[in-house]
Formats: structure tokens, C-alpha cells, sequence
């Protein structure tokens, strides 16, 4: 066990620990958000996990995970726009917070690695996870118009 | 049989099924121990073939057998979907209303579009040298091609998404797995036996002999087989109605 | 070893998939599968077998919901017909 995988472990049980209470109670407009908070947190974990266990092909998984994890939040947004619009989520604070620690982490990362293609990867994965993550909080928060059973 | 006798057998048979798994337990290898006979095998034919990932080499090669059988359990359960959920003759479709979405989400569908759908692209074609393959790059360019309903309407998937030639596709992709195992057979060795291409050079795009050429296969048809199926939830979903006034 | 990492990652599956049969309704349900399906992807990745992970990441974390929501909204708009068309 090494200081990355040490890090992981940390921030996977506390960050991803907490998102599991919170999608298991609450309302609806704190499940929606943990939902999408947990594959904001597992994705800097992964990549925690591909750098201290030496094996950079494990990037791929968050790379799917940033694709991937806020097109599943948008599912919920669109197909929930009704219930959301009557009680739509505020937790911005949240969301920006885990945001900044996907930033750290991908900076870090970047730091370790040096230049080269592995950097532009990690960018790229940052970006997309980042980006991701807000716009699919912007979705949560009424970026659909009342659904007309479109 | 009343029901105390039912809870019963019930006690009984759980019973004996947990002193099994119990008694089976203490028997197993320790949990990450060094001994791995299957594995040190694997490894060994796989690096034999020049194929960097040993589970794209057992999936696609030492056992690509097996993912006949995966295939067709996928491409019967998208058949029967298909029959299942056809419209019957007492309902009809209805035009979706087009969907008002916020600008940053529109932009970030169809800015992410393209770059997952070649994600999904990459993973299928680096199936033989890091983690993935044909089917998990398969689902995830057939979820890209949904970012369309997501970040826009349904009219907007439908324009580049004709079901049928998604279907024909399916089939040929199934049909070009098997085709290609019979070239094994006509070369006079054993079904998916690889006879005709090289290895090539270890951890290189063209590496594994048939692994590459099977796993296109396998990413065509699980991506064209997803997005059939998701055509008939959608269509359901969205489309279909009952006929209501009449009786 | 890793085994402080590996019993975190399995006692976080293990909440996750009792809290995914204790919730009872499929909204709320589909809501924790795709954290289920995060958890099962860690797992998967801590116990070295990544390529499972990426199938579970690829399957669980976009394809399933949407499967779910889909069927969910099929149910509520006949629901919502049956209620618009009684007397």
C-alpha cells in the first residue's frame, strides 16, 4: 500500500461513502445529487488507483466514468424533469467543492506524470469529468423546461 | 402442502445449502494466494500469442467458443425485446413535442457526442492491449449516439438513427463472428481455430491474430444490438399510445 | 497488500446493494443501481480485474437507468391515461 492508494482509499470511503447515504434517504432532490456526486468522486479515485498501482492502462475506467457518468445523471434529469421542477435541487456549494477535488487531483497526477501523451489524457479526463459534472448539475437544477412527454 | 410444511422443506434445504457453501469455504485457495493454476496458463498461451491482454486473448481466442454462445444470448434477448414491445394494432404513435432544453446542457450533448462515441470506438480497438473490448466499447458508442435524446428531442435521434439498418447491421456483425470461425474450419484445423492471420508484434494495434478481427465483430453488433433495443424502450416510452376513445 | 482499500471498497458495496433492495420504490431505486453500479466498478477495479470493471462502468452507469426511467415513464403515462379517461 502507497501514499496514492492510501488516498484512495481515504477519499473512496468518506466521498463515495457519503453519496451512498445519501442517495439511499432524503428527497428526491438530495438523492438526484448524490447520484451524480458519486461518479464525480469515483472518477478521481480511479485515478488515484491506475497511478498507485503503476498500471496506466487502468485510466480508461475513469475514462468512461467522465464520459459516462454525467450522460447517467441527465437521464435522471430529463426523465425526473417533472418531479425536480416542483422541488428543484440547490447544492451548489457541494457540487463546486468536489469539482475543486477532481481538479487537484487531475493536477497532481499531471504533475507526477510530466508531459507527454499520458498528460493530454489526463486533461482531457479532467475537463470532461469537470465540465461534465457541472452541466449535469445546471440539468438537475430546471435545465429542462416541464416536460411535455417528450 | 400447508404453509408450516413449505417453511419446513424450505429450513431444510436452506439449511443444507449453507453447511455446503460453509464446508466448501474452508476448502478454497487464500484470497489473493500465489497459486493460480488457470491463470499462469493463460498468461502463458496468451503471451504465446502476442496478445498483450490475457482476458481479450481468453475471450477471443483460447476460448472465443464461449463468446459465441454470450453473442447469441444477447442477440436472442434483443430479438425477443424487438417482438415483445412491437406496436399492436390497438395502439398508435404519437409525434413527440419537441423538448426545451438549457443551453449548457445542449451544448455538452453534442459536444460530447462525437468524443464519446470515439472513446467507444477506441476501446474497441485497443481490446488486445489494455482493459476492454468489443462489448464495452460497443455499449458505450451505442450510449453516445443517446446523448442525441438527451440533450435535444426524439425527433432528433430518430433523423440519424433508422432502426432497421441498426438491425441488418446486428445481424451481420453475428453473422461475421461465426463466418470467421468457420474460416478455421475450411483451413482444416477447428471452429475459431486462427490458422490464416499473424500474430504480428507484441502490444501493437495489429497484434493477436484473430483477437482484433473477433472483437470488431463482438463491438458491432453489441453497439448495433443496444441500440436496437433502446429503440423499442424509447419508442414505447415516448411514442406509442393506446388508442383511447374507442372501445 | 492492498486489504484496507479492498474492505472499504466491499463494505461500500455491501451498503449500497442492501440500501438498492431496502428502497422500495423504482425511482428511487434506479438511483442507487447507478451508485451500485460505481461501487461494483471500484470493486472490480481494486480486486485487478479491470476489464469487468469497464463492462459494469459501460452497463451501470448510463444504459441501465435509462432502461429503468424508460419503463418507469411507459407505467406513468398509462396510469396517467387510465385516471384521464374515468368517468
Amino acid at each position: 500500500m502507497n501514499g496514492w492508494t492510501l488516498t484512495a482509499t481515504v477519499a473512496l470511503g468518506a466521498g463515495v461513502g457519503a453519496t451512498v447515504w445519501g442517495v439511499a434517504t432524503g428527497p428526491l432532490r438530495r438523492r438526484v445529487v448524490a447520484q451524480n456526486l458519486s461518479s464525480a468522486l469515483a472518477c478521481p479515485g480511479l485515478l488515484l488507483l491506475a497511478q498507485g498501482y503503476g498500471r496506466p492502462a487502468y485510466i480508461d475506467l475513469a475514462l468512461v466514468l467522465a464520459l459516462l457518468g454525467p450522460v447517467g445523471t441527465l437521464v435522471f434529469a430529463r426523465l425526473l424533469a417533472d418531479d425536480l421542477a416542483e422541488d428543484p435541487p440547490h447544492a451548489w456549494g457541494v457540487t463546486f467543492a468536489v469539482a475543486g477535488y477532481g481538479a487537484v487531483v487531475v493536477l497532481v497526477l499531471c504533475a507526477v506524470t510530466g508531459p507527454g501523451r499520458a498528460m493530454v489524457k489526463l486533461l482531457v479526463i479532467g475537463a470532461l469529468l469537470i465540465g461534465g459534472n457541472l452541466v449535469a448539475s445546471r440539468a438537475l437544477s430546471g435545465g429542462f423546461a416541464r416536460s411535455r412527454r417528450g | 402442502m400447508t404453509r408450516r410444511a413449505r417453511l419446513i422443506v424450505l429450513a431444510l434445504g436452506g439449511a443444507g445449502l449453507a453447511a455446503l457453501l460453509i464446508a466448501a469455504c474452508f476448502d478454497l485457495p487464500r484470497f489473493g494466494g500465489p497459486w493460480h493454476p488457470y491463470g499462469d496458463r493463460a498468461v502463458h498461451a496468451s503471451l504465446a500469442r502476442r496478445t498483450a491482454n490475457t482476458i481479450a486473448s481468453v475471450n477471443f481466442d483460447q476460448r472465443a467458443f464461449d463468446t459465441v454462445g454470450e453473442m447469441s444470448i444477447l442477440f436472442a434477448s434483443v430479438l425477443g425485446t424487438v417482438v415483445l414491445l412491437r406496436q399492436t394494432r390497438d395502439e398508435k404513435r404519437a409525434l413527440p413535442q419537441p423538448e426545451e432544453v438549457a443551453l449548457p446542457v445542449r451544448r455538452y450533448a453534442l459536444v460530447v457526442l462525437p468524443v464519446a462515441f470515439v472513446a467507444g470506438l477506441y476501446v474497441i480497438a485497443h481490446g488486445q492491449l489494455s482493459p476492454g473490448g468489443g462489448f464495452q466499447g460497443g455499449v458505450v458508442a451505442a450510449t453516445a449516439l443517446h446523448l442525441l435524446y438527451l440533450g435535444a428531442d426524439y425527433r432528433a435521434l430518430e433523423r440519424i438513427r433508422p432502426v432497421g439498418l441498426y438491425e441488418i447491421c446486428d445481424a451481420l456483425a453475428a453473422c461475421a463472428y461465426v463466418v470467421t470461425g468457420l474460416a478455421g474450419v475450411l483451413a482444416g484445423t477447428a471452429f475459431l481455430a486462427n490458422t490464416l492471420l499473424p500474430y504480428g508484434t507484441f502490444n501493437t494495434l495489429s497484434s493477436g491474430g484473430i483477437v482484433p478481427v473477433l472483437n470488431a465483430a463482438i463491438g458491432m453488433e453489441v453497439a448495433c444490438a443496444v441500440v436496437v433495443l433502446l429503440a423499442r424502450f424509447l419508442d414505447q416510452a415516448v411514442e406509442i399510445e393506446e388508442e383511447s376513445g374507442k372501445p | 497488500m492492498d486489504d484496507p482499500l479492498i474492505v472499504v471498497v466491499l463494505l461500500l458495496v455491501a451498503a449500497t446493494a442492501t440500501a438498492a433492495v431496502a428502497v422500495r420504490d423504482p425511482v428511487r431505486q434506479a438511483l442507487v443501481l447507478s451508485v451500485l453500479g460505481v461501487a461494483l466498478a471500484l470493486l472490480f477495479t481494486v480486486a485487478q480485474a479491470p476489464d469487468v470493471g469497464l463492462s459494469q462502468l459501460a452497463v451501470g452507469s448510463a444504459l441501465t437507468p435509462l432502461l429503468v426511467m424508460l419503463s418507469v415513464r411507459k407505467v406513468r403515462r398509462r396510469q396517467g391515461d387510465g385516471k384521464g379517461r374515468a368517468p
